[in-house]
């Protein structure tokens, strides 16, 4: 009997690890930025009390990121350690968050098939889920999104438009990065 | 119809029929107990219901720690702690329930201070954070047929001093064992019985027809509404009959497997709203809002409610319906047992005779929207598209 067996990670993993950090830098950015240009997540952001911090997480020990509402404006913390968050979606592994995270998977269809796990109330929950959609619509062509959106997407503002701010935000962050 | 993927899990076991209620002292010392906290409410107390349970647990050297008959109608954050004071204060080592819903919620909300030790409630909150804990051994017994509570992983807990409902979910909150003896559900009213028979309805129909229905949460759910459309009526109209009883016990108990697993939808999200807003008692929601709900679903959910005429209607009906007329078929169905329960129970078939006005529909559909059952909804919806329902329903 061959005792104490240890399997290394496979060749994948780091890749899936990479992308899953990559997109949810992406994401919580995404999520800041259409605070800013969608009516529909302001409105949503708007009815979230003021401190409130959401966290996306892969178990066990993989990337998340982090958005914090405070002054009455969204910001991106990011994968570093926020504390204890409002609420906490956690996938339960890096295989279950990729299709989500890729576009092949909607968000409720992590829920509806137990892939994450909530932590926090269930209605905020929800209003992220919503959140989440509108991003999507503005991050993916519109051939991923007939799939995974519950509705054809609606943008208030282009894609390029989206991703020029998701930029200037990640360029404002940097700097403030650097000057701290 | 075979999902990408799904997850199913019955933990509860299950005993069913004469003289079930008996055979609690010998489960309880399988799971090494032999100390029970009793939890019901005064009414019941009062109905004598709780009377043979203690007397089962009296002949079945169980020694009663602790008997907690102060449940109030909605479960609540502070009746919870005081229950799990209690268990700690008198050293039991069990919970048994006896009662509808809210009692057993407060129980399992009681099982979750006792096995995690929180200090606050609300920082459990949320879906599958239970996972993995040792878990007071707990033995259900209802007293409705309609809630499915004695085996499901939800509950909800009003916290009266923050004004917030608390949902829990996770399939450790699965009670050990669920009691189904006939004696607990002869004395209900028609009405309640109706009320609340068309609630474990609900659960089969949206379980079998959301977005994770798979084959093992079908298999209950069709077997739940085969005794509904039987037993019901039954029940209905000869409360004293054992036989409909205990189907409608099994009804409710086997619809509860199906949707703890594979959860409800629009009818819930809507119903949970009606209650939280109007104040409309849940099964009295459910009966309702069910075919309204229905309809609205037709469009994405048409194929399953075509197979569920089958069991809505028998045989026979269904093999003279064409088959493109099953699904409006089975919305018809639940319709006129509705109207049957209206007639022969008084049962409610609109919003506004259960006092829901229509000042109340836009909270009543904003509620709904932020409800974790509308996810499940094979159909999309908006706040709009609820509005509309709503109206439908007044």
């Amino acid at each position: 009997m061959q005792r104490d067996v240890r399997v290394g990670p496979g060749a994948l993993r780091g890749a899936k690890q990479l992308l899953s950090t990559v997109v949810f830098w992406v994401l919580g950015r995404g999520l800041v930025t259409c605070a800013r240009l969608d009516s529909r997540v302001r409105s949503e952001v708007t009815s979230w009390p003021d401190g409130t911090t959401v966290t996306l997480a892969i178990a066990p020990r993989g990337p998340r990121t982090t958005v914090r509402k405070r002054g009455g404006a969204l910001e991106a913390l990011g994968g570093a350690d926020p504390g204890p968050s409002t609420l906490l979606v956690t996938f339960k592994n890096v295989d279950a968050a990729v299709p989500v995270l890729i576009g092949l998977k909607s968000v409720t269809g992590a829920f509806v098939e137990h892939r994450a796990t909530l932590a926090g109330d269930v209605a905020l929950g929800l209003s992220l889920v919503r959140c989440l959609h509108v991003v999507e619509g503005y991050l993916f062509p519109d051939i991923m999104n007939r799939r995974i959106l519950p509705r054809p997407a609606m943008r208030e503002a282009g894609h390029l438009r989206a991703y020029v701010g998701l930029l200037r935000r990640s360029a404002s962050l940097s700097e403030k990065g650097a000057a701290s | 119809m075979i999902p990408a993927y799904y997850e199913f899990a019955n933990t509860a076991k299950v005993l069913s029929g004469d003289r079930a209620i008996e055979n609690i002292p010998y489960e309880l010392r399988n799971l090494r107990c032999s100390r029970a906290l009793v939890i019901t409410n005064s009414q019941l107390r009062g109905l004598g219901l709780v009377d043979v349970v203690l007397s089962a647990l009296a002949d079945g050297a169980i020694e009663v720690g602790a008997l907690y008959d102060d449940v109030p109608v909605d479960s609540s954050v502070t009746v919870v702690n005081e229950v799990a004071r209690a268990f700690g204060d008198n050293r039991c080592d069990s919970i048994v329930a006896v009662g509808g819903g809210s009692v057993l919620d407060t129980a399992k909300g009681a099982r979750i201070v006792l096995s995690t030790g929180a200090a606050d409630l609300m920082d459990l909150r949320g879906s599958d954070r239970l996972v993995g804990r040792f878990m007071t051994p707990f033995v259900a017994v209802p007293t409705t047929a309609g809630t499915g509570s004695e085996v499901t992983g939800a509950a909800v807990i009003k916290d009266t001093e923050r004004h917030v409902k608390m949902a829990f979910a996770s399939l450790d909150l699965v009670p050990d064992v669920a009691v189904l003896d006939p004696r607990m559900t002869m004395g209900l009213p028609p009405r309640l019985t109706g009320s609340t028979g068309m609630d474990a309805l609900t659960h089969a129909v949206e379980a079998f027809s959301c977005r994770q229905a798979n084959p093992l949460s079908d298999a209950y759910a069709r077997a739940a509404i085969d005794l509904v459309r039987v037993y019901l009526p039954m029940a209905v109209l000869e409360g004293r009959d054992m036989r409909a009883r205990l189907a409608m016990a099994n009804a409710a108990l086997l619809a509860g497997v199906s949707f703890s697993n594979s959860m409800v939808g629009i009818v819930h999200a809507m119903g949970h709203a009606c209650g939280g807003v109007a104040g409309v008692p849940h099964g009295d929601a459910m009966a309702v809002l069910l075919p309204h709900g229905m309809a609205f679903n037709l469009d994405c959910a048409g194929e399953r409610y075509g197979e569920l005429l089958l069991h809505l209607a028998g045989a026979e009906a269904y093999a003279a319906t064409p088959a493109s007329e099953r699904p409006a078929a089975a919305v018809t169905a639940v319709r006129e047992l509705l109207s049957w329960l209206h007639e022969n129970a008084g049962q409610p078939v609109t919003l506004s005779e259960c006092g829901v006005t229509a000042g109340q529909l836009p909270d009543i559909a904003k509620a709904a929207i932020d409800d974790g059952s509308i996810v499940f909804n094979t159909r999309d919806a908006d706040v709009h598209d609820i509005l509309r329902i709503l109206e439908g329903a007044m």
